[in-house]
């Protein structure tokens, strides 16, 4: 265990805070991950992650700061990465998970806010994550209203840019996109004290790239009957995703696929035949919100697909990276980006297209469309995504959460009866 | 289902010390993982890994660490750490 309580303390954390947060993340790792047979060996690298995820990273950032170089925070999928790296500067999840930082956040925020933006806020506010303390600048975006009046508070605390997210899709809408991107450039470039030039920008598009291939490798490896590995565990990989040096991240995803490509040409399954698949569609689940993914997973079924942030909206679709002027890089990022299927789009058709792909392609059993509590787009598009599904012939339950554990017995009692029922 | 099944934690002064016996050990046949070490036994050191030893891998593990002058910090016994339906996350 190594000491890093200076660090912390450095940071400007509440270490009496912190410390009660320690003390549950072991038991919920221990539940959650540790209680699997015949994990991927690879795994060890995301065991160690999450065994020091307030320790080994936040050190690497630190160091990185010493160096000059900036981190920037990020909420969402649509912020490019590519625009910071082009830079010099360095991306860092910053999405809460974690009950632990709700009260926090309801200390300034109405309750009746979903507890994605709650924990965030809490996280910063009760000084409690370093990650939120170690970001130069938070870069938000307009992707809820919730988040939108939270990012007025957290701006009052911290560096703070906001990108506009186009709420359509239409030619206009992606030129738009791509002017906010160019813009959010200059910001970049300003703050960084680097200038972008088309050679840099090329290189981290294609450090980008190179990442979701390497995920989208691992995701392929899930479309097989014999299921090499669980959902939880990957959830764990997509999670740590967002805060991990974005070259080592392929590495060690490409390291996890190689081993996973070999278990299928061997047979090696985590699950019994006749396991029932399910792919789980919704809003995000931050680290360390592994609820949904255990109870399911411990009802007799197994989870085959994330369509969502932290699943297949992060890495599907590359960057064109033919690009040569800063304006067709933007562009092509543009186009990237805005092929993304949030909700918060209208009208959101591609999301439905894409969930009735992807049922096919992970040879699903059934679809279990979760959204957090208050979050109204999610909760809204349920309608259209459970009709289409039903449509299709394609068994769907609708849920809605929270990161409370309070509903964890009558979640166990709808999955189960899912689960029974995808049995016939 | 409750495990109540004694496990033994590996502590350690930093990573870089676990990660090494945790390579020690799997090159040497030693089924061995790496796990936050629980709160309970974390004394004086601040939050981090551990390597988890299941109790038919405790001796031969010694063994290994003695012939290997591996470092660690303590070896510590606990019971009923996992449970996959305790459903308390955080």
């Amino acid at each position: 265990m190594s000491d890093y309580v200076k660090m912390w303390k450095d940071l400007g954390m509440d270490l009496e805070s912190h410390d009660l947060l320690c003390q549950v993340l072991p038991t919920a790792v221990g539940d959650v991950f540790l209680t699997q047979e015949n994990r991927p060996k690879a795994m060890d690298f995301w065991d160690l992650v999450i065994s020091e995820v307030h320790g080994i990273r936040p050190a690497e950032l630190i160091e990185e700061q010493k160096k000059g170089r900036k981190v920037f925070g990020t909420f969402c999928v649509y912020v490019p990465d590519e625009v910071v790296l082009a830079a010099g500067g360095i991306v860092t999840g910053l999405c809460g998970g974690s009950q632990f930082w709700v009260p926090g956040g309801e200390a300034v925020l109405p309750k009746s806010t979903c507890p994605l933006i709650k924990a965030s806020v809490g996280a910063r506010l009760g000084r409690t994550c370093p990650f939120f303390r170690i970001a130069d600048m938070y870069v938000g975006e307009t992707t809820c209203d919730g988040k939108k009046k939270a990012y007025e508070i957290l701006g009052e605390d911290v560096p703070m840019y906001i990108m506009d997210v186009p709420q359509m899709k239409r030619e206009k809408d992606i030129l738009k996109w791509k002017d906010e991107i160019a813009a959010f450039a200059e910001k970049v470039e300003e703050f960084t004290g680097n200038k972008i030039t088309p050679e840099k920008l090329n290189e981290a598009i294609h450090i980008a790239n190179e990442k979701r291939k390497a995920l989208q490798r691992v995701y392929d490896c899930r479309k097989s009957k014999c299921l090499p590995i669980s959902g939880r565990d990957v959830l764990l990989m997509m999670q740590i995703s967002f805060f991990d040096d974005p070259v080592r991240c392929a590495k060690m995803c490409n390291r996890l696929a190689d081993e996973l490509e070999q278990r299928i040409r061997d047979g090696v399954s985590v699950v019994s035949a006749g396991t029932k698949r399910i792919l789980v569609t919704g809003t995000p689940l931050a680290v360390p919100n592994w609820k949904l993914h255990n109870i399911i997973e411990t009802s007799g079924a197994a989870v085959v697909c994330e369509e969502m942030c932290t699943g297949t909206r992060y890495f599907e679709n590359l960057v064109d990276e033919s690009g040569t002027t800063l304006d067709e890089q933007f562009m092509a990022l543009s186009r990237r980006y805005m092929k993304t299927n949030c909700a918060c789009f209208t009208p959101n058709t591609g999301r439905i297209d894409d969930l009735l792909r992807m049922a096919k392609e992970y040879q699903v059993d059934g679809v279990i469309d979760c959204s957090l509590k208050f979050c109204c787009l999610y909760d809204t598009e349920k309608y259209s995504v459970s009709r289409a599904l039903k449509e299709a012939g394609i068994p769907v339950l609708s849920l809605e959460t929270d990161y409370t554990d309070a509903d964890t017995e009558q979640l166990r009692t709808r999955i189960g009866a899912f689960v029974e029922m995808l049995h016939g | 289902m409750a495990d109540r099944r004694v496990r033994y934690y590996v502590l350690f002064v930093n990573y870089e010390q676990g990660m090494a016996l945790h390579e020690l050990l799997t090159a040497h046949g030693i089924e061995n993982r790496i796990a936050p070490a629980p709160r309970a036994i974390q004394g004086k050191l601040s939050c981090g890994m551990s390597v988890l030893l299941e109790p038919e891998w405790l001796e031969r593990a010694k063994a290994c660490i003695g012939e290997h002058h591996a470092e660690y910090y303590d070896i510590v016994p606990l019971a009923d750490q996992l449970r996959a339906h305790r459903d308390r996350y955080c």
